[in-house]
Parts: structure tokens; sequence; C-alpha cells
């Protein structure tokens, strides 16, 4: 392995996989389960109730079972069952590309970040050195999938403003980039694009949407612009959902003044390359993972931009029967995401996974203490929590 | 303030496109209808004896040396028409166990570019109000008894439809969700935001 070790317990955390718990460097083995998802008020107040919101509700993209407790002003307490809608996803002993078809489909709204973490640790495993061209192509697809995913968290906190017109343009773009995205790879969540040291994108066909793509990012700044000047709308943001202390990763962590992003700490994508540096901001609540989000936007198409001039596709003959252990990290849009891979033969023998929801899940009920339940989608929105990579089981 | 993006919005136009009178714009390849014959050997049974099933397939363009995306966007079913419908048709969505794609592309049938309001397609965040069920992923523990009692709340008529090829044949993760019989089927993995739209119009009886 080259990236990690075991019983190393070096830099921030990560988050959890079935057997392990996962450092920026080192993943060190886990004894006990997972610990439940919940805090319990530790006063027993009489004037407490609970009620029940989920796993089916129109105001979340996806099924997640909450029991909220409350005095009826502000929430006390919450027990979240993520695991409502857990798969299994029949991994252990099939071939690497048997396995991609199911680990795209973990998360489809970051699919790349899913595949080229899981194909990172293969390649890890196979100790292969992979050619440049995929490198860079591997950092357009995965900032175009940024670009598309921060707008829909931004899309997504605009809706219980009201904020329709707003709302409905970041809509717009959002489809715009995943048009894109399905004419240079020929399906719109990139499913079947990434392989072992390849990434089927025509870069030619995106060189021409350049044009298109620095258009989109200034309209996409005109709105962000407009919902930065509008008092009404920060002020729902503004000291809701504030958190500063750990679990935190990714968008959450850099809104808090963290300076962590895997696209700068880890060595698997040439960033550096690109003389990228982390944005970090110094407010740990719903307007400072908002504020966060929106700047990233724009650097990712700059990045994404960037990196094409070297991206190629290229190709790879790996032997079926190679064996070894391999793991891999990556950032994908809600941080960092990843994968821990045993082959045997060419055949699966342990995969794990560790996704980066379910520490931004363990810190949006952190956050959600104390506040007041119609501010409950802004700040659940602004994690850009997504539920179909914690219950993933693999078997 | 809200003057001001009332003003943003006016200057912007009308950004909806003419499907389904016209062609789609941007089609995706994938999904699309596969045609072709072929023996090859699909990674979830999607062609057997050489006939494709878009029940089952997941669209990984795997079989591409024999079988030809062609673009065309009709991947739906319909059962059954829900005229009572015609005028406008709430939808309650249950995500029984998806990978988040179908849910995006369900609601993006709402974005600029395709605007289903036009048509009288709403969402609805209670089942007491809604028309069609949508069930979208995998059958799961979990969520089993929640789509039937949904089912059970909501008023008539009513009716149920079965989204992606998760729900429809279990996409080589798991199993189709095997209660409650669809009213139409709508393949793809995820289904575009075209197949949708066009599903749901034609489900409600309504013309293109
Ligand atoms: S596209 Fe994939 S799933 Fe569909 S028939 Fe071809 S090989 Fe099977
Ligand atoms: S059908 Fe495909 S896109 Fe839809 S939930 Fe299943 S895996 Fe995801």
């Amino acid at each position: 392995m080259r990236y990690y070790k075991f019983n190393v317990r070096d830099g921030y955390y990560i988050g959890e996989t079935r057997q392990f718990s996962i450092y920026e460097k080192g993943m060190i083995r886990r004894d006990e389960p997972l610990e439940r998802l919940q805090i319990i008020p530790k006063i027993n107040d009489k004037n407490h109730f609970n009620f029940q919101y989920g796993p089916a509700t129109g105001g979340l993209i996806e099924s997640l079972d909450f029991k909220i407790i409350t005095n009826g002003e502000a929430i006390k307490g919450i027990v979240v069952n993520p695991y409502v809608k857990s798969r299994t996803m029949r991994c252990l002993n099939k071939t690497i590309d048997e396995c991609l078809l199911l680990v795209e489909r973990i998360n489809g709204y970051h699919s790349a970040s899913h595949s080229i973490a899981f194909l990172s640790a293969v390649e890890d495993a196979l100790n292969i050195d992979i050619a440049e061209g995929t490198y860079y192509g591997r950092i357009v697809i995965l900032e175009l999938e940024r670009i598309r995913s921060h707008l829909l968290v931004l899309k997504r906190m605009c809706e219980p403003a009201g904020f329709g017109v707003p709302m409905y343009q970041l809509s717009y773009i959002n489809e715009i980039i995943t048009r894109i995205i399905s004419d240079i790879s020929g399906h719109r969540y990139f499913y079947s694009t990434n392989k072992l040291n390849r990434v089927d994108v025509d870069f030619g066909l995106l060189s021409s949407y350049i044009q298109t793509l620095i258009k989109i990012k200034r309209e996409f700044e005109n709105i962000f612009n407009g919902l930065l000047e509008s008092k009404i709308f920060i002020n729902r943001l503004q000291g809701n959902g504030l958190i500063k202390d750990d679990p935190l990763i990714g968008p959450a962590a850099r809104a808090a003044g963290f300076k962590r992003d895997a696209r700068s700490n880890i060595s698997i994508l040439p960033y550096k390359e690109l003389n990228f540096e982390p944005i970090i901001f110094n407010e740990g609540d719903s307007f400072g993972r908002f504020y966060i989000r929106g700047l990233e936007i724009s650097q990712s198409f700059d990045l994404c931009i960037n990196a094409l001039e070297r991206a190629e596709q290229s190709e790879y003959n790996y032997s079926n029967n190679f064996s070894g252990e391999g793991a891999a990290r990556l950032e994908s849009p809600s941080g960092d995401l990843f994968y821990y891979v045993n082959i045997d033969n060419g055949l699966i023998k342990d995969i794990q996974m560790s996704s980066p929801s379910y520490l931004n899940l363990k810190s949006f009920i952190k956050s959600a203490i104390n506040t007041i339940f119609t501010d409950f989608h802004f700040n659940f929105e602004s994690f850009g929590i997504w539920v179909s990579e914690v219950g993933v089981e693999f078997i | 303030m809200s003057n001001q993006w009332f003003i943003k919005g006016v200057k912007k136009g009308i950004l909806t496109e003419g499907f389904p009178q016209l062609p789609p714009e941007k089609p995706p390849l994938r999904p699309s209808l596969l045609i072709g014959s072929s023996n090859f050997k699909c990674p979830v049974g999607a062609l057997d004896e050489n006939k494709w099933n878009p029940e089952k397939c997941i669209f990984c363009d795997k079989c591409s040396m024999e079988m030809h995306f062609t673009g065309d966007q009709k991947l739906f079913k319909i059962n059954r028409k829900m005229n009572a419908f015609k005028r406008s048709l709430y939808i309650y969505i249950i995500d029984s166990g998806t990978c988040g794609a179908c849910n995006a592309e369900l609601f993006n049938i709402f974005s600029p570019q395709y605007d289903a309001n036009r048509y009288g397609i709403f969402l609805t965040n209670t089942p007491r109000n809604a028309d069609v069920l949508v069930l979208m992923g995998v059958e799961t523990e979990g969520m089993k008894s929640v789509l039937e009692e949904t089912y059970e709340s909501m008023p008539e008529p009513k009716c149920v439809v079965k989204m992606g090829t998760c729900a429809i044949g279990g996409a080589g993760i798991g199993s189709k969700i095997s209660s409650l019989e669809p009213d139409a089927l709508i393949y793809g993995c995820p289904p575009s935001p075209y197949t949708i739209l066009e599903a749901l119009i034609e489900l409600k009886g309504d013309k293109p």
C-alpha cells in the first residue's frame, strides 16, 4: 500500500469503514460496532416530546428516518437511522469490472468520486503507475461533478427560503452541466466512464465547450452574488447550525476554518501541479457552508479548464489474475471518501469504504441541537449528505 | 428584494424547451432504446436469448460491440392510463433503496428546461394529496412497510409508477420492488428527465 499504513493514527479523522477507523494517512482496526447517530438530552424534561420525521418525506431527496426531541420550540435531541434504505452490494469474489458496476451506483450523484476512489485503491494494489493524461482526466470529471453537486446544495438551500427565481436559475445551470457530462461521456452521471488507468470521455469535445463553461461560471457568479446581497436569505443561514469542532470534513470543515481537503493533502491526483489551494472561511454555520460551496464552484470551473489541457484517454491492459492490497482517498464534493481493497487472483476478497456522509450526518445532528425546526432544512442541506452512501454493506 | 429577483427572472425570458412537441434537444445516449441482437453475456442478464430486456438493463455499454444505443428516449410502458388526472397530477415519491440518481432525475423534470408544471404535474409532500406514488430503488427491509402504508393512505383514484431499473428489475444490486402493481414502468438507470416527463404526461391521459 503506497498511500496508507495499518495501525497508524496520523492526521485528521476521516471516518469509519466496516472494520477500520480512518485517518489522513493511516487506518486503525476498530473492534466495537459503530456508535449510534444520536444526541439525547441529558435532562429528562417533562416538556420534551418526540416527533417522527421521515423516512418518506417530500422535504428530503432520499429516505432518512429522524426522531426529533423538542420542547416545542427548539430541537433538544435527534436520533437518526440512516440505514432505513440500506443496500447490500454483492462485490466479494467478483472481478474488478463487475464490482465497478456496483461501486458507481453507491452514490449516483457522486459516481465519479466513488469509481475513481475505488479504482485508485485497485491501482494501488496493482502497484501500477497511472498515465499523466488519466490523472488530469480524472481531475476534469471530479471537478465537473463537484460543480454540479455544489449547485444542487445551493439550489436546495434556496427552496425552504421560498427563493424561487435563484432556485430555478441554479437548476437551469445544473442541467447545462449535466448535459455537458452526458455529451462527453454518454451518461448523465458518469456511469461506465471510469476504468483502470482510463477515463472514457471525449476531452476534445469538452474543449469545444470551454466558452460555455466560462459563460455559465459568470452566470453562476451573478446568481451567487445576488444571494449574498439578499439580507432575508442570509439571515436564515447565519448562526444556524453552528459547528466549529470535530468531526468535520469536506466543505463543512473548510467553512469552519480547517484546511482539510484531500486535493491538497494526498498524492493520488496532481492537484498541486494546478496550484490548488483549499478555500477556507471562518464561519462554521449554514452560511459558511453555503459560502464555501459558492466559492468552490468558481474554483472548480478553473481547475476543470486548466486540467483539460493535459487530459487524455489512455489504455492499460492489466492481467486478470493479480493479487494485492490497496487503499486510496479523494475529495468527493461532500468530503473525504476512502476505499480499501484486497484482491486475490483478480477477485475482490475484501472491500471497505468510508463515506463522507457518515461524518457529515454526525456533524449535522451536533449542529442542529438548540436550533428551531424551521431552520432544520437549511442546515441539513448545507452539509450535502447522501444517505445512499452511508448504508451500504458489501457481501 | 424579491422584486429584484422577479426582474432578474423576467430578464432571462422563457428557458423551457419545446419537448415533448419537439424532439429532445439533448437526449443522452445512455439510457436510450437499445437495438440489435447479441449473445453477449450481459452482467445483469438483460440479454436473454439474444433479446434485450429494458426491465433489467443498466445501460452499462458493455454490449456496444453488437448492440446499438439509438438515443430514443421512449423508454416506458403505460399499463393503465389515468384520465382522471388529465388536469393535474400530484406525485409523492418513495425512495426504497436508490443510489440517489433516480431521485435527482425526477426532481430535474421541474427545472426550467423541462418545466413539468406546465402539464399540471406537481410534487406533493403528503400522500394524502397524492394521485400517483412513484417508487424508486431496490426493495429494502426498512422501507417495505412504508411503501404499503403510504399507498393505503392515498385517496382514490390513485396509481403507482415504478421508476428505474432498481425498482423494476433489481439492477444487479438487489430485488425489484415486489409489492404494489404498477400502472406505469419508466426504464433507465436512471431514466432521463425526457423519459420521465413523457411517461407522466401519457399516464395522465394528456397529449404531449
Ligand atoms: S447495456 Fe449493459 S446491461 Fe444493457 S444489455 Fe448491454 S450489457 Fe446488458
Ligand atoms: S436504477 Fe440506477 S440510477 Fe436508479 S437508483 Fe437504481 S442504480 Fe441508481
